[in-house]
């Protein structure tokens, strides 16, 4: 598992707001489905396939994974969960990422937004 | 559905002589493109066929459920092949996907509501049309087709759903599916290879007409 996405979940899991007592955390799944929860707002990360390698002396010198984070809001402005993704792909993945999409579910009452990044390893 | 830029970088040598070249480099650069564009449609039908399914069920309850097999079908069936060449200025772009695909008639709600019923689809032939009473050929569940007025299905009008909303909605997931990000892999795993292919064209083009 390449470092980047190892400390990229870790800081997602930790995407927190607000100031204690009333701190809000953004439930975050790795890899799996979120049964979604009662939040208002929560998050899935999964590393999905390989895009590219770098080989030599007969191995894999340098590998490059594409990824994803999902983020599920009832709230049309994501509840301010926006800009903190992005700051963390920012200081995870440098600038090899992207918002992919803006969605909603009209049947769910529920908005979607789509990044995908690469990380190496 | 969501769109995935591909733009191809590194030819400044041989655009710069197909420039030289005027009106047949424009030509050349263009059939280039439809070969590289074709290892990227390819790639994503290809990919279409790789997609995990499982009997419908409604995602009720916290619940969540993979595509249908009738959904899956209705993506292989659509055109999805390099659309019609757009000239801007002296850019010369096309697309690969769902996004003019048309639509399917699906007798369920591929979201979470309504009633299911008998599926049926149908799938344009040519060119997606509007006109109320274009030939199509109808396919039913049994494996029975017929060829006839559009008119005819008019009924299930209502029913009918954007292929590429069924498309983005696998690939980019819903609150409801796992998502199978099989398109995005498609353009990503491709884009070397439809590069390499883009060159190759573009540097036989030139040595066929001995310019290098």
């Amino acid at each position: 598992m390449p470092d980047e996405y190892t400390s990229l979940v870790a800081a997602l899991k930790a995407l927190t707001q607000g100031e204690s007592p009333d701190t809000v955390t953004l439930p975050v799944a790795e890899n799996e489905w979120n049964p979604r929860p009662d939040t208002e707002s929560y998050g899935i990360v999964a590393l999905e396939f390989e895009v590219d390698a770098l080989h030599g002396d007969n191995v894999k010198q340098v590998t490059a994974y594409e990824g994803s984070v999902d983020l599920y809001s009832r709230k049309k402005d994501g509840a301010g969960w926006i800009p903190l993704i992005a700051a963390t792909l920012t200081e995870h993945c440098e600038g090899a990422w992207s918002l992919n999409s803006h969605q909603y579910e009209r049947e769910n009452s529920i908005f979607h937004w789509e990044w995908w990044f690469q990380v190496e390893e | 559905m969501a769109t995935y830029r591909m733009k191809i970088d590194g030819l400044d040598e041989l655009m710069k002589k197909l420039k030289e070249l005027e009106e047949e480099g424009e030509h050349i650069a263009a059939r280039a493109l439809y070969e590289g564009a074709g290892i990227v449609a390819d790639a994503v039908s290809k990919a279409v066929q790789g997609i995990a399914t499982e009997p419908f069920k409604y995602a009720k309850g916290g619940h969540k459920r993979k595509p249908s097999p009738e959904e899956k079908a209705a993506l292989m069936r659509a055109p999805h092949g390099v659309s019609k060449f757009r000239k801007r200025l002296k850019v010369v772009d096309t697309t690969v996907g769902f996004n003019q695909s048309g639509y399917v008639d699906v007798n369920f709600n591929h979201m979470n509501s309504g009633a299911r019923t008998n599926y049926k689809a149908f799938e344009f032939k040519g060119k997606e049309s509007t006109a109320s009473s274009t030939l199509r050929w109808i396919r039913y569940a049994g494996g029975s087709e017929k060829f006839g007025l559009s008119k005819d299905i008019g009924r299930h009008a209502q029913n009918q759903k954007p292929v590429g909303a069924i498309a983005n909605a696998i690939n980019s997931g819903t609150s409801f599916m796992d998502k199978q990000p099989f398109f995005r892999k498609a353009v990503s795993t491709g884009k070397g290879a439809a590069t390499a292919r883009i060159e190759a064209e573009i540097k036989k083009r030139i040595d066929e007409l001995d310019i290098g």
